[in-house]
């Protein structure tokens, strides 16, 4: 292999662009529109926002990185079939804006389907903003192949500024593994609604499989983003997957319910101990930071009164229900009480439910 | 793209300089050794092999084998030029090749580091046939070589086309499985400045007809040093072709090879 590996890299010594895009600490992410534009509302008392990890339109296909399946190549009629859902679901709840994490733009996984000017093609959204956190000509690893693949935001209104902050890579991995891997991202872009001078759209998708304090650099590193975007006298909605749990959360070792049929975890023997990205436990108050200096669109106490209520994410695909809190809101203004809905009934279209909230825009 | 064709044309530039610093002085080439991709075969008797180049066996006046022998273990692939008769001063060659890619093929098709294919994906038996047709004509110092081949790709199964390598250099030539046949024309220029050096310039076509991504154009520059035994080949090439995810460029730089001769 590491002779296939060897001519790999000689194929690609000196080409135009690299094999794996590294990305800069900041810059600038891209800007979409859509080819049919549709006149936005020219004012907004309240603005209904959501986030979603769509999955790159997979839907509950069992895909082999993120569950116990061994797809990897989606054929074009499943990822517009996923498509298709997600638009539909997004014409019924009818956002503002939509973090979005997990879409792909140039992948072969996904029959290199654009998904940022699909969904605004097929929806009523006119602009979007991406930002890569997987970006390779060519992933030499179970034929993943070329992939890019990241964060967005879709919104009515005009985009613009768009920023992307590197976090902080994996530190539990081997150079080679790190190489090819993802490269988490945090998108901050300023989304022109009306009568609002200064405010910022935020998408985070942190990272899930680390086993060390990665995470945790990722909640720091948003942290004083968004404390950045305060300070400046600016406005914020985040969206985004952390990855982690809600402080407080009754469940915080999903090994068993993660692992494969051929996995075993927890015994004396067993290496690894834990499935990666399966224990919460040393992680529990990770995410405390965030609900302590922002608003959550789900309230932490509300939370913790009703967890099973406000699970977002499963990595069951045959027929489990969702198990975990992994999905957030959050902004620097009060969300309005008791707007947030969890809506579980998007079962079928991911792995992860999107969540809404409405926003009472500042006069 | 703009760094990539700078590069490209300095380093275009330099060669030129030096071709045209050996114009001046003329050096017939020797029609008996090194010369792979013209009409000419070898000598009878010689044998030759590259790194990346193939092995190459002078059978006889009128026929040559070849095979990439470092790969044959999990690609089994042959290839024979023949001569025949010459027009004027112009050679003529044909070349007839088979390849039979299934073992590389599912050996890289696996889970984990090295899974170049989708294990989730069968690679039914494929053959590759290959023909071809080489004219060259030797001037003072410059070999000029024209190709035309049409390559063949029979498959005992369903080949998934989400199975491609979708890859300079290696898509165009596996695409002739998905697409049943494919075309390749290319112009080869060889000159020999002096006896021990040559530069080569060369272009090559591929057309798949009736796909969607059937174009892809090849073309190197390689500056040679060379003995009766020994060669030294550096240059670079520079890629365009048509994919399933769209148009792109690639510049391969350096590249290089080194090849022995044995025999005559």
């Amino acid at each position: 292999m590491k002779i296939i590996l060897g001519l790999f890299g000689l194929l690609f010594l000196a080409g135009c662009e690299d094999l794996v895009t590294k990305f800069e600490s900041e810059e600038k992410g891209f800007l979409y529109k859509t080819h049919h534009s549709i006149n936005p509302p020219t004012s907004a008392d309240t603005l209904k926002v959501m986030t979603w990890n769509i999955r790159f339109g997979a839907r509950r296909l069992d895909w082999f990185g993120d569950s116990c399946g061994d797809r990897v190549i989606l054929s074009d009629d499943e990822v517009l079939l996923g498509l298709a859902g997600i638009a539909d679901k997004i014409e019924e709840l009818q956002p503002d804006i939509l973090f979005i994490e997990e879409i792909d733009v140039d992948s072969k996984r996904t029959g290199y389907i654009d998904q940022m000017q699909w969904l605004l093609d097929n929806t009523y959204f006119n602009y979007g903003a991406y930002t890569s956190m997987w970006q390779a000509q060519y992933v030499p690893s179970d034929g993943i192949g070329r992939i890019n693949t990241g964060n967005a935001i879709l919104s009515r209104w005009n985009i613009t500024d768009v920023k992307r902050i590197q976090l902080a890579l994996r530190g539990d991995q081997d150079a080679l593994t790190k190489y090819f891997y993802l490269r988490r991202n945090m998108l901050i872009a300023k989304i022109a609604v009306p009568n609002l001078n200064n405010f910022f759209g935020a998408c985070i998708h942190a990272e899930a499989f680390s086993t060390d304090d990665t995470k945790k650099k990722h909640v720091e590193q948003c942290l004083e983003e968004l404390t950045k975007i305060t300070n400046n006298g600016g406005l914020f909605i985040l969206g985004g997957d952390f990855n982690l749990l809600p402080p407080g959360s009754d469940s915080t070792d999903f090994c068993d319910e993660d692992g494969c049929s051929d996995e075993h975890f927890h015994g004396k023997n067993d290496d690894p101990f834990h499935k990666e990205g399966s224990n919460y436990t040393p992680e529990i108050t990770w995410l405390q930071p965030m609900y302590d200096n922002f608003f959550c669109a789900v309230p932490l106490t509300e939370f913790q009164s009703d967890q099973l209520h406000h699970f977002t994410h499963t990595t069951n695909h045959s027929d489990g229900f969702w198990n975990r809190t992994l999905d957030y809101l959050f902004s620097n203004v009060n969300f309005i009480a008791g707007s947030d809905s969890t809506h579980q009934e998007a079962i079928p279209l991911s792995d992860h439910c999107p969540v809404t909230a409405k926003w009472k825009v500042p006069k | 793209m703009e760094g990539a064709e700078v590069k490209n044309i300095k380093l275009i530039t330099l060669l030129l300089l030096i071709w045209s610093a050996g114009l001046g002085e003329s050096a017939t080439a020797d029609e008996s050794f090194w010369v792979r991709e013209s009409a000419f075969l070898l000598q009878r008797g010689r044998i030759e092999k590259g790194i990346f180049q193939p092995l190459i066996y002078g059978f006889s006046e009128n026929l040559e084998f070849s095979t990439h022998a470092l790969a044959f273990f999990v690609m089994p692939n042959l290839s024979i030029k023949l001569s025949h008769q010459n027009v004027g001063n112009w050679r003529f060659a044909s070349t007839h090749g088979l390849i039979y890619p299934t073992p590389l093929l599912r050996l890289i098709s696996r889970e984990g580091t090295g899974g170049i294919i989708s294990p989730e994906f069968s690679i039914p038996h494929l053959i590759g046939i290959s023909n071809g047709v080489l004219v060259s004509r030797q001037f003072q110092s410059e070999l000029i070589t024209l190709k035309a081949a049409i390559d063949v790709g029979l498959k005992m199964g369903k080949l998934d086309e989400r199975t491609t390598i979708d890859l300079p250099l290696v898509y165009p030539r596996l695409n002739s499985f998905y697409t049943s046949c494919g075309m390749k024309f290319g112009l080869d220029v060889r000159h020999q400045f002096s006896s021990k050096f040559d530069i080569l310039a060369d272009a090559d076509w591929f057309v798949f007809p009736g796909s969607d991504d059937g174009f892809a154009w090849e073309h190197k520059i390689l500056v040679a040093y060379h003995s009766r035994r020994n060669r030294f080949s550096l240059g670079y090439k520079l890629v365009y072709g048509e994919y399933p995810f769209g148009k792109a460029w690639h510049l391969i730089a350096p590249i290089f090879d080194y090849q022995r001769a044995w025999g005559k």
